[in-house]
């Protein structure tokens, strides 16, 4: 499993262009946030060619490793060390930040001069760039120290992207969500802090070699696991999510169920494939929530009315799907063939849940943003209307649904394969239950669309560009599906 | 580690728990803050005696000084609409909250208790040697309870930044005041000091929107609000 | 040679075009006309160009790798070719009917663009390679069809596609976790390779068994078999071209074309006759095509009645294969077209009926062969060829479906077959006897329901000329079976290949 991490030593010493890809990926979108801060772009054509830079980097840390595979950085500085690797994963999650951030950055101007101007939307850049500078370091980063700074810059980025609309009630979410993040993040801190105390040392490959299975390592990776599982919202920890999404800007929900919920899981996964090196019960008790995860996520979305509870609570459900792959990579009874199925099946459902979930926010943004109303009810002709955002928040659910082609059915197909092979019996009734139930609420989404009968004749025009992004994206999710043998052999690429 | 039996320690560990146990359950709020300032400052002694100088610097800036100026700013006290900070914590919950703020407390102590049982056996042998790590063990345990009982904003607040130095002491008392714990506990400082801060703007921009009742908590107001 | 561009060409036409009337603005009738027809045109002469390889002994195949052992694979073969053959010529057919049905209708270029990704997922359910890529297909279909299930946006449609979708759905999960059972035991296995799974049968009976079960329990679904049929008879709320194309043909045609690959290609014949499945897939047949034309015969309005018959004449073709034979076979095969043809003219009859006089019941039809004589006529070949009158081309299928029972041993098979052949008489005769005998509205006694003038003949010509295409289409069919690349040529050219090899 640690191989799978990139944490072994590299065999070529990293480039000057790879650090130079390297700085420019990490500081950036911080730098480009800030500059956004003092000049607020009104239209997209200047966001687009500012990110360039960003998107390029990207692209050369693709191809570094491409040609000499897993790289590694460290210094020192006062004592404290700071390492930093770069293998398949992290470039696959790389780009899916970066990409998803870049979505997300074109749609904001459009959105900002179609809603009511606010005082405080010039502040969106900068957090939006340093969530994004936070989220590459942590795809990267291999010490605890590092991840911690990194985890909690995402966290608190995040908080204030979501409380910009500046709602009461969006207010009041976002204080209760800082402070169960903060809470979180304190105990986080606490299993570091046994870490640091039995091994005298933070960075995850020196603990890989040393950690081996006792009480502390236990106690730790429960105590990290439960701050990261309260930031990644996983079931029964999932109560702030949806209030948070309720008022937030269309970009910021995007980004954050898209990207900074999967950072905690990510971590989590990582933290516990080193600590919980043998361990049987703590992966079953996840996955087992999980399959809670995906029935209850299902029917708060199944019963809710308003568009975008609907879509904060699938997501509920969606990282079930994922808690229930935990046994399949962490316990250690598994096969290795069943092993790699499920580490595929669990990246690609994860990167393609990503683009399926921005997409889908921003369809329901603009639907919301075109009809002012937010509730189901509201979108009564819609079908006719605005065919194209209902296309792509139709094309973001199939993804979601794991129908095919697309990238969920191909991650499901992967997923149920290890556990045919591996006889997780449960593991399968979970996942097949959740795509019925996750068909359930799409269709019951859809179900209000189609009806002719609510006369309406305002709507809102969109700027242009708004639906094509989505598109673009919803679009990203589909071909991930198909072509998914491309991403999947960087992962495995990972450890050479 | 921290050096056995020594009389400073135990008066300073002794002063921790008490002031921190009256900042958290002091209605009087504006008291309770200027207690808040009175702790920070006595974690910065309890820093520079157990030798961590950087630490105590950060503590007294970041902690003392910017947690406490936000503290103030967050009850209303540099704004002439500030409201009245001087109420009594009333509330009513729906009962799955309470339930669910129960597990978590619980969830948390039971942790805390088996760090205390596996990380810490020479405490769990002999409980008074080190008084500072019994105190962060106090300061942990009281600012859960605060944080499980008490709504008001400002309130939860305090008793995050109580929990947090509780936590910085415990993971000095098991790891020691090396190099990388203290940038551990310096970064954790920035980020107490970034959220309070934020928590302090947030608190602030709801009374304004909707009232100094809002400060008293994400109960009833959350549904209303919606 | 291997011509890979071929089927995936003929896939693309159709998403091509739905891309493209997508993208199209509403108003845009003449270019979204032009659009439909010229794909459709395109299709099928593609379609064609693939039968003339496939009847010269090449197989086209277009394949590139999904994830590790699972591939993405199109390959023509004879079985898919027949069964694109006839989605595409239908969807000629269907798309003139669908312009004149939905003159000046709203919501036409949703209606146009998901009824070309159907197309689009039955032409990919033919040309499917291997397991993997038939369920993805298949999958399509359910999606792309349901919003021409609820299309009128009314709460009957929409109730209607509530129940579609719980039916279809369950069934692809079912379907899914039968085909991922069989890749985990099987590994990658394409409709091509020659032996089958009999490897596996000494150790793993139960399995293969169960597996069995869940694909064709999932594909009997939308092959619409008592009593995964309920769905069928409600979803004729969605417009005639739809129920003419869709619920006739490609959607209940799929599920039967999906139990013939699962027999055929996946199986294999013996190995099913082993596990003993096909007698249990017999009598289920034969319990849907009894129960079917019974509920047929009970129903009072035009379009329930020919969708229970359709759920009845469906399962022949599960009945043919069930019976173990090359005459079996082959009438299952040819029923596949047989009836593809003779129940669209049917749909497109009922459609023009309510289109033209305002029909729905069938107590209102008396006498309308002398106002819609075309019509009628259409309706009356069409009914006796379900009925299985020779020479037409129901007639042929049933029976070789007869002579493959009594080959078969399976006598009580002929039984079914006379019992259901007599209540088609019973629940089709009367509408003739009404159409042609009874003196109505046109001899001056009462009016219809709801008369429109739609055209210089007895109806709009683009609801019209379909229609005598596809009875004609019916009439050929039967009276020129023995000319090659007849339907019936084409299913012995494919039973030949499953028997002889």
């Amino acid at each position: 499993m640690i191989w799978r991490f990139g944490l072994s030593d590299s065999t070529f010493e990293p480039l000057i262009s790879a650090h130079w890809a390297l700085g420019v990926a990490l500081a950036a979108p911080l730098l480009l946030g800030l500059m956004g801060a003092v000049l607020p772009p009104k239209r997209a054509w200047p966001v687009a060619l500012g990110y360039l830079p960003v998107l390029v980097s990207g692209v050369a840390l693709l191809c570094t490793f491409e040609q000499s595979g897993l790289m590694r950085w460290q210094w020192e500085l006062a004592g404290v060390g700071v390492s930093l690797r770069l293998n398949g994963l992290g470039v696959l999650l790389l780009l899916t930040t970066q990409w998803i951030g870049f979505a997300a950055a074109l749609y904001t101007p459009g959105l900002l001069r179609l809603g009511e101007t606010e005082p405080l939307s010039r502040w969106l850049w900068p957090l939006m760039g340093g969530l994004l500078s936070a989220l590459s370091l942590i795809w990267l980063a291999t010490d605890l120290l590092t991840l911690y700074v990194a985890l909690e810059l995402m966290g608190l980025a995040a908080v204030g992207m979501l409380i910009l609309s500046g709602k009461p009630a969006a207010l009041l979410a976002g204080m209760r969500y800082l402070l169960l993040a903060l809470v979180g993040s304190l105990a986080y801190l606490l299993g570091v802090a046994l870490v640091l105390g039995q091994w005298g040392r933070l960075d995850l490959q020196g603990l890989a070699e040393m950690v081996e299975p006792g009480p502390v390592a236990w106690i730790s990776a429960a105590l990290m696991g439960a701050g990261l599982a309260l930031k990644a919202a996983l079931f029964p920890l999932h109560g702030w999510l949806s209030p948070v999404h309720g008022s937030a800007w269309t970009p910021v929900s995007a980004l954050h169920a898209a990207l900074v919920i999967k950072a905690s899981l990510f971590l989590l996964l990582q933290l516990w494939s080193i600590l919980l090196t043998d361990s049987f019960y703590a992966p079953h008790i996840i996955a087992l929530l999980g399959a809670l995860a995906i029935v209850w996520g299902g029917v708060l979305a199944w019963r809710t009315d308003s568009l975008k509870t609907l879509v904060a609570s699938s997501t509920v459900a969606q990282l079930g799907y994922l808690m229930v792959v935990f046994p399949l990579l962490l316990s250690p009874d598994i096969s290795p063939l069943s092993r790699a199925l499920a580490w595929d099946g669990f990246w690609l459902q994860l990167i393609g849940h990503a683009f399926a979930k921005a997409a889908m926010f921003m369809a329901a943004g603009n639907l919301m943003l075109a009809t002012g109303e937010a509730t189901l009810k509201g979108l009564a002709g819609t079908s006719r209307r605005m065919p194209l955002s209902l296309l792509v928040l139709g094309i973001a659910a199939v993804t979601l649904m794991g129908l095919p082609p697309s990238a969920g059915f191909t991650a499901k197909w992967l997923l149920l394969d290890a556990m045919v092979k591996s006889q997780q019996w449960w593991a399968i009734a979970a996942l097949l239950i959740g795509s019925l139930l996750t068909a359930a609420y799409v269709f019951r989404l859809f179900r209000y669309s189609f009806y002719e009968s609510a006369p309406r004749h305002h709507y809102q025009p969109l700027a242009p560009g708004m639906d094509l992004i989505a598109l673009t994206l919803a679009l990203a999710a589909f071909a991930l599906g198909l072509l998914a043998h491309f991403p999947l052999t960087l992962l495995h690429e990972g450890g050479a | 580690m921290i050096a056995s039996f020594d009389a400073t320690e135990t008066v300073l560990a002794l002063c921790l728990t008490g002031i921190s146990l009256v900042c958290l359950y002091d209605r009087h709020l504006v008291r309770a803050c200027c207690f808040f300032v009175a702790f920070a400052l006595t974690m910065t002694t309890a820093w520079w005696h157990i030798g961590a100088s950087w630490l105590a610097v950060v503590e007294f800036l970041l902690g003392a000084l910017m947690t406490g100026l936000s503290l103030f700013y967050a009850l209303g006290l540099f704004l002439p609409r500030g409201a009245s900070p001087l109420i009594r914590d009333t509330f009513v919950d729906v009962w799955p909250r309470k339930v669910a703020r129960v597990f978590l407390v619980l969830g948390w102590l039971v942790m805390l208790g088996a760090v205390i049982r596996f990380a810490i056996p020479g405490l769990f042998n002999a409980p008074l040697e080190q008084p500072l790590l019994l105190a962060g063990i106090m300061m942990i345990a009281s600012g859960l309870g605060a944080f499980a009982l008490h709504r008001h904003l400002v309130r939860r607040l305090l008793a995050f930044n109580i929990l947090g130095s509780g936590v910085f002491m415990v993971l000095v008392g098991v790891a020691g005041p090396t190099a990388t714990a203290q940038a551990l506990i310096s970064v954790g400082l920035c980020i107490a000091w970034l959220g309070s801060m934020l928590a302090a703007l947030l608190i602030q921009q709801l009374v304004y929107l909707a009232g100094a009742d809002s400060m008293r908590g994400d109960g009833d107001l959350g549904e209303r609000a919606r | 040679m291997n011509a890979a561009w071929l089927p995936l060409t003929t896939l693309l036409t159709s998403l091509l075009a739905a891309a493209v009337i997508f993208t199209l603005p509403e108003n845009a009738r003449q270019l979204r006309t032009s659009a439909n027809l010229l794909a459709a045109v395109g299709k099928i002469i593609l379609v064609g160009l693939m039968a003339v390889r496939v009847s010269a002994g090449h197989e086209d195949t277009f394949s590139f790798q999904i994830v590790g052992s699972v591939d993405f694979v199109l390959r023509a073969d004879a079985l898919g070719v027949m069964f694109a053959g006839l989605s595409s010529l239908l969807w000629l057919c269907t798309t003139v009917y669908a312009i004149g049905y939905l003159e000046g209708s709203a919501n036409r270029k949703r209606f146009f663009g998901f009824f070309s990704l159907c197309v689009a997922s039955t032409l990919g359910i033919a040309l499917a390679g291997n397991l993997f890529t038939f369920l993805i297909f298949y999958e399509m279909l359910t999606l792309s069809t349901y919003p021409l299930v609820v299309h009128a946006g009314t709460q009957k449609a929409l109730d209607a596609g509530r129940i579609y979708l719980r039916y279809t759905l369950s069934a692809g999960v079912v379907l899914l976790l039968g085909a991922v059972l069989l890749y985990a035991l099987t590994g990658e296995h394409t409709f091509s390779s020659e032996e089958g799974l009999g490897n596996y049968l000494a150790h793993h009976r139960g399995l293969l068994l169960l597996i069995f079960a869940l694909l064709v329990g999932g594909l009997a679904v939308k092959a619409a078999m008592v009593p995964l049929h309920g769905w069928l008879p409600r979803a004729m709320v969605a417009p005639a071209p739809v129920s003419a194309l869709l619920h006739a043909v490609a959607v209940v045609k799929a599920g039967a074309f999906g139990i013939l690959r699962v027999i055929y290609d996946l199986y294999g014949i013996e190995l099913s006759v082993e596990l003993g499945v096909t007698t249990a897939l017999a009598v289920m047949a034969s319990i849907t095509i009894i129960y079917g034309s019974l509920r047929a015969l009970a129903q009072q309005e035009l379009k329930p009645r020919l969708a229970f018959s359709t759920i009845s004449q469906v399962s022949y073709v599960v009945l043919g294969v069930s019976l173990f034979g090359p005459f079996g076979t082959i009438g299952a095969l040819a029923h596949l077209l047989h009836q593809g043809l003779m129940k669209v003219t049917l749909f497109f009859c009922a459609g023009n009926y309510a289109e033209e006089l305002g029909i729905h019941r069938i107590d209102e039809m008396d006498g309308a062969g002398r106002r819609m004589p075309l019509t009628s006529l259409a309706f009356t070949i069409g009914a006796l060829g379900m009925i299985g009158l020779p020479p037409l081309a129901g007639f042929i299928t049933k029976w070789y479906l007869g002579v493959g029972a009594v080959q078969a041993q399976m006598y009580w098979v002929v039984a079914v077959l006379v019992a259901s052949s007599s209540l088609n008489a019973m629940y089709f005769l009367p509408i003739l006897h009404r159409l042609w005998f009874r003196t109505g509205p046109a001899h001056g006694q009462g009016q219809w329901p709801k008369e429109q003038r739609l055209g210089r003949l007895e109806t709009h010509g683009w609801l019209l000329w379909p229609m005598v295409f596809t009875a004609l289409a019916s009439l050929g069919a039967g009276l020129l079976a023995g000319l090659p690349f007849s339907p019936l040529d084409w299913a012995s050219r494919v039973a030949s290949g499953e028997y002889l090899p």
